[in-house]
């Protein structure tokens, strides 16, 4: 993040080398870590490429080139998926940024510590539940005997319950209330220290100029959280692709299946039920492609409009 | 000097990468040479049969093998120290400890243990064996049936059947064979089922076609819209949940009076596949559920309950009737019912064979057994002793184990009278509906092959409990007595009447059942099997049945089920020509 002409460049020379030997041999580690863990996995792409067959191995298997990619753009059910992919992708996006960012303000804006730090920790408790959990609670409360609809009948919104899960058009935002019910109070946690890390000097002199909380938040706590807000914010649009897998796949049923079903699902139902690795792996080769494309334009626009990248 | 580390580094780190790649492909090696594996175990085991045949005392502890078993269906686990295991054991020199579907798929469960590569020793992957005969992880029986006689005389000449593509047999389903003669009580099949109370409710009408069926739940429900305890009644409701959406897609194909070819008609005189879900039968079916839908008969949480919140709605005794096929309900349903006393009260169900139109004949119940190629027991190459495997199969298929499995222990789950005829004592029933005790002592190994129904050779008593007409008769709780004398009957395949005249290609479900993709008849079933899962729910719920009904019919002919029929039609011209011989 800092200017290219301050850092120190030394020539590459052996006592160069030398010097860094401690260095060098640490991150040498780390590079071996990365390449077996991640690089060599990568590999299995060539499966893409084959109609694998776990008898025949990667040396027998039939060489298809580009069969498998095609199947997969041919078929309506893989760009459903991508379109529910995307839109559960955005809209947690949103929904987790902007929740978070309120809420860190809010927190901060707590006088009593007591109250600020109680707040907090119930607020990030329900980060630790799994989502097995966190989904059945989601089904039980939804459901058509489940207190969303006894309360919604007891105050004559509606006059007969509704089946949250079989009506398309909830799902996606079931989904995103329960990222934001899970995650807001963890993600406040990188905001608030954020916050903290603004010189108070900044809010006395405001105050001094008689500037109220509204004008304080506006014009000091949000311009210094900036850099963390668009690193961040860079970080999960590289993620929108992982829209989820568990969510999806526990909440899912037959009838709101054509909303619900997620690239992950799909390359589990192609690679693993179905025992087509080959497709699983192009679906997957796919979603990587899409997320590195993604991070590398939006970077490519923090970079054009702030200071703040990821690179 | 340290560029030299470096490269010495590197080439570690090649090293590690080679050896990494080099486990992979041994992995392979291994499961390729499935065959050649097969056979060395085979070339030893030859004199170590004949040793453990002339051994017919006792093992003792140490002498006992543990094997692992999956079962790619939902199942209870019994516990650890199940005495009936244990005694099984001491017989058999095997103990199994047997796993079962849980929170998954069939197809994700199995797909996922390939991609592990680690096999249980004995496994029954129900509709994906195929998955498991491609990745190569099973042991040819074909130098084994031979060696092992009750497990040679279980299918007999019909275990040609069981070769796959390469011309090996790799599985032995578990259920077919019936022994000596036949005496099934129950109909261990699919139907319309509805409360014997219902129907005494109304004075036990003749109920012949889905309009009788609904107006009588219709008129019940409104004559006692709760329970005693204030619970609502759910007139009717429907299963959905993965491959269990039968409940919901296969009935046009009984409402014609065909039998369960699962996934098509064949109608016999012209010896044609037809497509059941495309019929005016199929159309006339879903509007039926459409308007009961609407009409509040139907359980609004049909399309979105799991399996497990169906059974326990069920077990509430608060569901009138619904489709379903026996074994996938009654034995847990049953139990509960007597635990809780629900039994006397009337909730059991009973079959009824209803049609599209009246006085046609139905083919709901299945005579006989059912030979389903397409799945059973397999061993896999990672058993550690093969021979035992199958010396265990074999000895579980003898009179002694079948009546250890299914009756007990004699003297504490079952008595003989002077005549040598078993019977069981109320309190002996009682304990056998009895969840904890069951789990304690009874051990069936259900998915180990087993005689399902039959006569022992004594030809007084059956394989199975239930069949025991005096037993069966007993077990029946006061409301089903009463039903059944009412329409004078003695058993259920009574009840339902049918007239089974299944034809030698039965049934077809075995082919469509292991079809993959790779076909494009399979792309189509599999295809088929993804619209219907969608539209049918919202065909049910639809409030323009019609327009949802054309725009189904629409999203199903684009998977081709034409290629489906045409790839059925071959098969079943297949099996006439290799089955008629």
């Amino acid at each position: 993040m800092a200017k290219k002409s301050n850092i120190y460049k030394p020539k590459i020379n052996m006592r160069e080398l030398k010097r860094q030997r401690v260095l060098i041999f640490w991150s040498i580690l780390f590079v071996i870590y990365g390449f077996i863990f991640y690089y060599l996995p990568v590999g299995g792409w060539i499966m893409a490429f084959q109609n694998y067959k776990p008898r025949k191995g990667f040396l027998h298997s039939d060489f298809v080139g580009l069969a498998k990619f095609k199947f997969l753009f041919e078929d309506a059910t893989f760009l459903r998926v991508i379109r529910n992919t995307l839109a559960m992708g955005v809209l947690n996006l949103v929904t987790t940024f902007i929740m978070a960012i309120v809420f860190a303000i809010l927190l901060n804006e707590v006088k009593n510590v007591l109250f600020k730090k109680g707040v907090q920790t119930i607020s990030y408790l329900p980060h630790f539940l799994s989502w097995i959990i966190v989904t059945a609670i989601l089904h039980d409360a939804l459901s058509s005997t489940g207190i969303v609809n006894e309360v919604l009948l007891k105050f004559g919104f509606i006059d007969k319950s509704i089946e949250f899960f079989s009506h398309k058009e909830y799902f996606w935002w079931i989904v995103a209330f329960a990222n934001v019910w899970k995650e807001t109070g963890w993600n406040t946690i990188v905001y608030l220290s954020a916050i903290t890390a603004i010189d108070t000097t900044l809010y006395e002199a405001a105050s001094v100029d008689g500037a109220g909380r509204w004008a304080k938040i506006w014009n000091i706590t949000l311009p210094g959280i900036r850099p963390t807000i668009i690193v961040l914010l860079l970080m999960n649009i590289g993620n929108v692709l992982n829209a989820g897998f568990e969510v999806q796949y526990l909440l899912g049923n037959d009838v709101i299946k054509s909303v619900s079903d997620t690239i992950d699902i799909y390359v589990l139902k192609w690679g693993i039920s179905q025992n087509d690795y080959s497709l699983g792996s192009a679906a997957g080769i796919f979603k990587s492609f899409v997320s590195i494309v993604l991070i590398v334009i939006a970077n490519a626009i923090a970079k054009r409009t702030t200071d703040e990248r990821l690179y | 000097m340290k560029i030299k580390r470096l490269v010495a580094l590197l080439a570690a780190a090649t090293l590690t990468a080679g050896m990494v790649s080099g486990c992979g492909s041994e992995k392979k090696e291994k499961t390729t040479e499935a065959g050649t594996t097969a056979t060395a175990n085979n070339a030893d085991g030859e004199d170590s049969t004949g040793s453990n045949a002339s051994a017919q005392g006792e093992y003792s502890d140490d002498e006992i093998v543990d094997f692992t078993a999956f079962f790619a269906v939902p199942g209870s686990e019994i516990n650890d120290g199940n005495e009936i295991q244990e005694i099984i054991a001491k017989k058999t020199g095997v103990r199994v400890k047997e796993t079962w579907l849980a929170g998954q798929t069939e197809s994700e469960a199995v797909g996922t243990i390939i991609a592990g590569g680690e096999y249980p020793d004995f496994i029954n992957a129900s509709d994906s064996m195929s998955a498991l005969y491609d990745a190569g992880a099973l042991i040819a029986w074909d130098d084994y049936i031979d060696k092992y006689p009750n497990i040679k005389n279980y299918y007999g000449e019909d275990w040609e059947k069981f070769r796959r593509e390469d011309g090996h047999i790799y599985w032995m389903n578990p259920f077919w064979h019936i022994l000596n003669e036949d005496s099934t009580t129950t109909h261990n099949d699919e139907a319309f089922w509805i409360q014997v109370r219902v129907l005494e409710w109304a004075n036990y009408p003749k109920i012949e076609t889905m309009d009788e069926y609904f107006d009588l739940l219709r008129d019940y429900a409104k004559a006692n819209p709760t329970m005693e305890d204030g619970t609502q009644i759910i007139p009717y409701t429907i299963l959905c949940e993965d491959w269990r959406y039968f409940c919901l897609e296969n009935a046009p194909e009984f409402l014609d009076g065909y039998p369960n070819d699962g996934s098509v008609i064949v109608d016999p005189k012209t010896e044609t596949v037809i497509d059941y879900n495309t019929t005016p039968t199929a159309k006339k079916y879903f509007q039926k559920l459409n308007e009961e839908y609407k009409a509040g008969i139907v359980d609004p949480q049909s399309f979105t309950q799991t399996y497990d919140e169906y059974i326990a709605k069920l077990s509430t005794g608060a569901v009138l009737g619904m489709i379903d096929q026996w074994w996938d309900f009654a034995f847990t349903v049953n139990d509960v019912f007597k635990q809780q006393g629900l039994d006397e009260k009337g909730c059991n169900y009973v079959p009824l064979g209803l049609t599209i139109e009246k006085g046609m004949e139905n083919q709901w119940h299945t005579e006989g057994g059912t030979l389903n190629n397409s799945s059973g027991i397999a061993i896999t190459v990672d058993c550690k002793d093969v021979d035992k495997a199958f010396q265990f199969i074999d000895t579980l298929l003898s009179e002694e184990m079948q009546v250890l499995r299914f009756w007990g222990v004699e003297g504490v789950d079952y008595n003989v009278d002077e005549n040598g005829v078993f019977y069981r004592t109320e309190e002996m029933r009682n304990k056998a509906a009895d969840t904890t005790y069951k789990a304690d002592h009874m051990c069936t190994y259900s998915y180990f092959p087993s005689y399902s129904h039959g006569t022992l050779s004594d030809g007084k008593n059956a394989v199975i409990p239930g069949d025991q007409t005096s037993e069966f008769y007993e077990s029946l709780a006061e409301p089903v007595k009463k039903c059944f004398e009412a329409y004078g009957v003695k058993t259920y395949p009574q009840l339902i009447g049918s007239t089974d005249k299944h034809g030698i290609w039965f049934p077809m479900y075995s082919y469509s059942n292991n079809m993959t993709t790779e076909t494009p008849g399979g792309m189509a079933w599999q295809k088929m099997g993804e619209t219907k899962h969608e539209w049918l729910p919202q065909v049910v719920m639809a409030d323009d049945f019609e327009a949802k009904w054309t725009e189904y019919m629409d999203a199903y002919s684009k998977c081709k089920p034409e290629d489906f029929i045409a790839e059925m039609q071959e098969e079943l011209e297949r099996r006439i020509e290799a089955y008629s011989k």
